[in-house]
């Protein structure tokens, strides 16, 4: 996580220039750092599980928090996950080649599919880019369905073996995964942090105006789509490797939509934002599980609660407190 | 502000993981825990509630007559239950919190392919016994030869034969028009089915749809421009075949509607209504034999009397089985021995489908798949009467 | 297939399974429509008033045996009522925050959906056809229960359209929907107009779903395909446009009945998905919409 720590601050001077963010974005790494290292000291099994799920949803969430930063949402992104599955499930099984092969083969594969279509559906922008990717989405969630000597149909495919025989113990694997989300994290940080970061924000605010002052308007947000495609395949061959059985229902809309809450929940405003939503919706349904009946009306409750009172997410909760409960003499010692 | 923000969630998640853990060891002493694993959310809801009230049922029994007494010890017994969603990785994430987390030795449910293939490559490792159904031959044709996971309904794959050669004899069909989803149950079951008729000298029309339609008008009239003389809809969930049966008579089909699979007579006849009039069906389980009863009154005074998903009473029995093989297994940690007495357990009565035979060898290469009676049954003014008993060959 | 063409029973059964079809999606998706144009507000819950509506009905109707035309009168003002103590609770804190709302009214449908399988169970309900019949004519079979849900729609969207063209609270409806903040300045009272907006829309969904519960089948998951559809007709038809949403239903619902009946299920599902994708390439604001 020192990648993050690294690169995330600097995005936020950029763009809210305060001390005060920087300290919450500092308190949310500490937070996500804090949380990484928590399943070694517990050292039990099932949380080195949710952790290894908290990589996944942190590398979904945070590559398609890059799209969205182009102000850009995506409601086909688990299927680009989806795509890398699959392409490395097969390459690993059919073709006989090593994981590494496969990783790379889906995420190349997740990219290549990106740069197909990006170039024609990034014309849209605002509600028909997320009408559009809904429907490209569902159109490949019925492919995984239809093609069944590739994915197996419905039925999905099992038996896909561990990257290697010591990774079948998610105690390893973690630690694999982890990496994973780490650099995948980093390189998002430092993409929002270069020049082209600037551009992808100038994009977001008006992509006229940026078009005007001679920014390759189509080609920037092009790159930035197959990237993040890339990461969503990349994600996708981990995740085929570690359930080591993979069906349509994991790529379709509504884990598309999941990632989409993680950014809206964690606040579209940082990376710091998808991170803390990876964990937020991963850990917040485990810990609503034994209200067996109860749990997903809590859950959407919890829903309702944060999206009315947080509206920029849980990232801006600090903001929230201060205005409420903090007298105004004290704030400046914050 | 971000220190105390930080050390309440922290406190949060550790006294969260604490209270899991302790809750777990100190009450072993008396307490038994049985998890079960079944869809408590989206479309598969109703067979994940049978699970539940099914496995429930049966612990409630076991309780009320004193709990159950293993090596010298009496245990009340307990039902720890979570949903997976329908999906893998719900299935998967459900097993790792029960067989890690709470330390469950023997889990039933779930139903449906996607959720028991990945909850099994959780359990077997571990040598926890899985007591599920699903349609795909892989939950027990596979690389461990379904060494802990048993199956308690039946598959196409079991009853179709003897079920086709009823149809044969007694409905005269020549060209059948079958309509089955396009997900893991419809691609089971669709290519060996039609396989099954064309070995028989029957034709077919067959036609996918997206789970969660509600309107086969279309794809009906579709299959009567075909020319069918028969309407199999085959493997469809309760409320899609209701909805088939009315609109196939609501849009003038007068042939013969029945199904050779997927049972759910009392959903058909509440959908269809007076449509499901000489409507004929595969059922798996008889609701009305006096044998039932029992379990009928229960399920009542217990939730109601509204429609039994007939899964419910498949999982009651599972859960019977279980704890019958616990007590004379004579342990409640060894699921190696456990799993043994199941196998043995050949004859006993769990009181609502007869005496348990094991049966699966010759297709899957174990003995791992229970043997049921099913019955064909026949909708006459509006209640399902039994026209023929059949068995597994 | 050519047979099929020529024959006149088949093209008949095609136009009455694509009317009816056509009249439930239009109601679902107007009010969704609807929603979105006045406030922005992505009602992912717009569905579970569709079911609510269809549980109304079946009380009405089925358990308590009012008269067919009270219970469909009633049934959507008995979940339209109530709705907007939902709407004091819930949605004014969405309006006019298109991502906020989507997820928070998702959050909203699932809280809907999990409470009615506390209250229902799982298990689906039949609401008995009012009109079981058959009418043959010329060689066409007419389900009656099918004709009275086109007709019903079509005096709900009648009514629908007096109300928005030829009323001054849809003339403000219509302002509001154009620019919220200029309507205000104008000395609209746009808190007003929201609120009669929310009731229009549950209205016609809670109808929908009391038509659709009675022509299919009432269960707490009923709503998730009504919302697919909306979804889709509204992108079809242009968001935030009535007359599009009106459009792209009847479109959806003769695509689907044409389709499915000479190709079958799955190219119906890929030419629909497949047809709206290059829509919205080459005229992403809709049939009817307005470029924005």
């Amino acid at each position: 996580m020192n990648s993050t720590a690294e690169t995330v601050p600097v995005i936020s001077k950029v763009r809210l220039g305060r001390s005060t963010s920087s300290a919450l974005i500092g308190g949310g790494i500490a937070i996500v750092a804090a949380l990484a290292i928590m399943p070694y000291l517990l050292d039990e099994r099932f949380f080195y599980h949710i952790a290894i799920l908290v990589c996944f949803a942190a590398i979904g969430a945070s590559s398609l928090h890059l799209i969205i930063r182009t102000g850009h949402v995506s409601l086909c992104h688990a299927a680009f996950i989806g795509v890398g599955a699959y392409v490395s499930a097969n390459v690993v099984m059919k073709l006989g080649f090593p994981f590494v092969g496969g990783l790379v083969a889906g995420t190349l594969a997740a990219a290549g599919l990106g740069l197909m279509i990006g170039p024609v559906i990034l014309r849209l922008t605002g509600k028909y880019f997320v009408l559009i990717t809904f429907l490209f989405g569902e159109i490949l969630r019925m492919v995984f369905v239809d093609w069944q000597s590739i994915t197996g149909g419905a039925n999905g495919l099992s038996g896909i073996p561990a990257p290697a025989p010591v990774f079948a113990e998610p105690k390893y694997f973690y630690a694999l995964a982890l990496l994973a989300a780490t650099a995948c994290v980093a390189v998002c940080g430092r993409i929002l942090s270069s020049e082209t970061g600037r551009f992808v924000n100038a994009i977001r605010e008006s992509e006229q105006l940026t078009e005007c002052v001679g920014v390759p308007v189509i080609r920037t947000k092009v790159m930035i789509f197959v990237i993040a495609c890339g990461f969503a395949g990349f994600a996708g061959a981990l995740i085929a490797h570690y359930a080591r059985y993979i069906s349509p229902p994991n790529f379709g809309p509504l884990e598309s939509l999941n990632l989409v809450i993680m950014n809206v929940i964690g606040g579209m405003q940082t990376l710091v934002g998808p991170l803390l939503g990876a964990i937020f919706l991963v850990l917040v349904p485990e810990f609503l599980r034994g209200y067996v009946q109860l749990q997903h009306i809590m859950f959407g409750v919890i829903l309702i609660l944060v999206m009315a009172f947080l509206p920029a997410g849980v990232v801006g909760v600090k903001d929230w407190v201060a205005r409420r409960m903090i007298p105004h003499d004290r704030r400046g010692e914050q | 502000m971000i220190k105390i923000s930080r050390r309440n969630a922290l406190a949060g998640i550790a006294a969260a993981a604490a209270i899991a853990t302790v809750s777990s060891t100190a009450l072993a002493a008396e307490t038994l825990r049985i998890g079960a694993i079944g869809s408590l959310s989206g479309g598969g809801t109703a067979w994940g509630l049978a699970i539940k009230r099914g496995a429930e049922l049966a612990i409630d029994e076991v309780n009320q007559a004193g709990g159950l007494s293993v090596g010298g010890k009496n245990y009340n017994l307990e039902l720890l239950m979570y949903d997976d969603q329908y999906t893998g990785q719900g299935g998967k994430t459900a097993a790792e919190r029960l067989v890690f987390q709470d330390k469950v030795k023997y889990i039933v449910g779930p139903i449906g392919s996607n959720p028991v293939l990945s909850a099994m490559e959780v359990t077997t490792p571990q040598k926890v016994l899985l007591m599920s159904n699903g349609y795909t031959p892989k939950i027990l044709d596979n690389e461990h030869k379904a060494s802990y996971n048993f199956r308690f309904t039946l598959t196409n794959l079991e009853y179709a034969p003897s079920m086709m050669k009823w149809v044969k004899e007694n409905l005269k069909v020549t060209k059948v028009g079958i309509l089955v989803p396009n997900d893991a149950i419809g691609q089971s079951v669709a290519p060996p089915l039609v396989k099954l008729y064309q070995d028989n000298g029957i034709q077919t029309v067959v036609d996918y749809y997206e789970r969660g339609s509600k309107e086969f008008s279309p794809l009906i009239t579709r299959l009567m421009a075909a020319g069918i003389d028969g309407f199999d809809i085959n493997f469809n969930a309760p409320g899609e075949a209701g909805l088939m049966v009315k609109q196939a008579r609501q849009i003038g089909y007068d042939k013969l509607v029945y199904q050779m699979g997927g049972p759910s007579v009392p959903e058909i006849i509440e959908v269809a209504g007076q449509h499901s009039e000489g409507f004929i069906s595969y059922e798996m389980f008889d609701f009305d034999a006096p044998s039932a009863q029992p379990f009928v009154k229960a399920y009542a005074a217990k939730y109601g009397k509204g429609i039994i998903n007939s899964q419910t009473p498949a999982f009651y029995n599972a859960t019977k089985i279980l704890i019958e093989a616990i007590r004379r297994a004579d342990t409640v940690d060894d699921t190696t021995k456990i799993r043994d007495a199941v196998e043995k357990l050949a004859g006993y009565d769990a009181g609502v489908y007869g005496p348990v035979r094991w049966t699966g060898k010759a297709i899957y290469g174990v003995d791992h798949q229970l043997a049921l009676p099913f019955y064909v049954v026949e909708v006459k003014n509006g209640k399902p009467v039994t026209r023929a008993v059949l068995s597994v060959d | 297939m050519l047979s099929m063409l020529t024959n006149p029973t088949i093209l008949g059964q095609i136009v009455v399974n694509g009317m009816s079809l056509s009249s439930i999606y239009i109601l679902v998706a107007l009010g969704f429509t609807l929603l979105f144009g006045i406030m922005r507000v992505v009602n992912f819950a717009h569905g579970e008033f569709a079911m609510l509506g269809g549980f109304a009905m079946y009380y009405l109707y089925a358990v308590f045996s009012l008269p067919w035309v009270a219970a469909i009168l009633l049934a959507p003002l008995a979940v339209a009522i109530p709705a907007l103590f939902l709407e004091w609770l819930v949605f004014r804190w969405f309006y006019q925050k298109m991502f906020q709302s989507m997820i928070g009214l998702l959050g909203l449908s699932i809280v809907m959906i999990y409470s009615a399988l506390l209250t229902w169970d799982a298990f689906e309900r039949n609401i008995p056809a009012a009109f079981d019949g058959i009418l043959r004519f010329a060689g066409v079979i007419l389900p009656i229960d099918r004709l009275v849900t086109i007709g019903v729609s079509a005096l709900a969207l009648g009514a629908f359209y007096f109300l928005m063209v030829h009323t001054r609270i849809g003339l403000a409806m219509r302002a509001a929907a154009q620019d919220v903040e200029i309507a205000g300045t104008q000395g609209i009272d746009t808190r007003k107009i929201y609120r009669v907006a929310f009731f229009v829309a549950i209205l016609l969904a809670a109808l929908a779903g009391a038509l659709y519960g009675q022509v299919y089948a009432v269960s707490p998951f009923m709503g998730e395909r009504p919302l697919f559809v909306a979804f889709i007709v509204v992108i079809l038809g242009g968001m935030g446009s009535i007359p599009g949403a009106a459009l792209g239903g009847l479109i959806l619902g003769f695509t689907e009945s044409f389709l499915g009946t000479f190709y079958g299920g799955s190219v119906a599902s890929y030419a629909s998905f497949g047809a709206v994708i290059l829509l919205l390439i080459f005229r992403p604001w809709g049939l009817l919409g307005k470029p924005e």
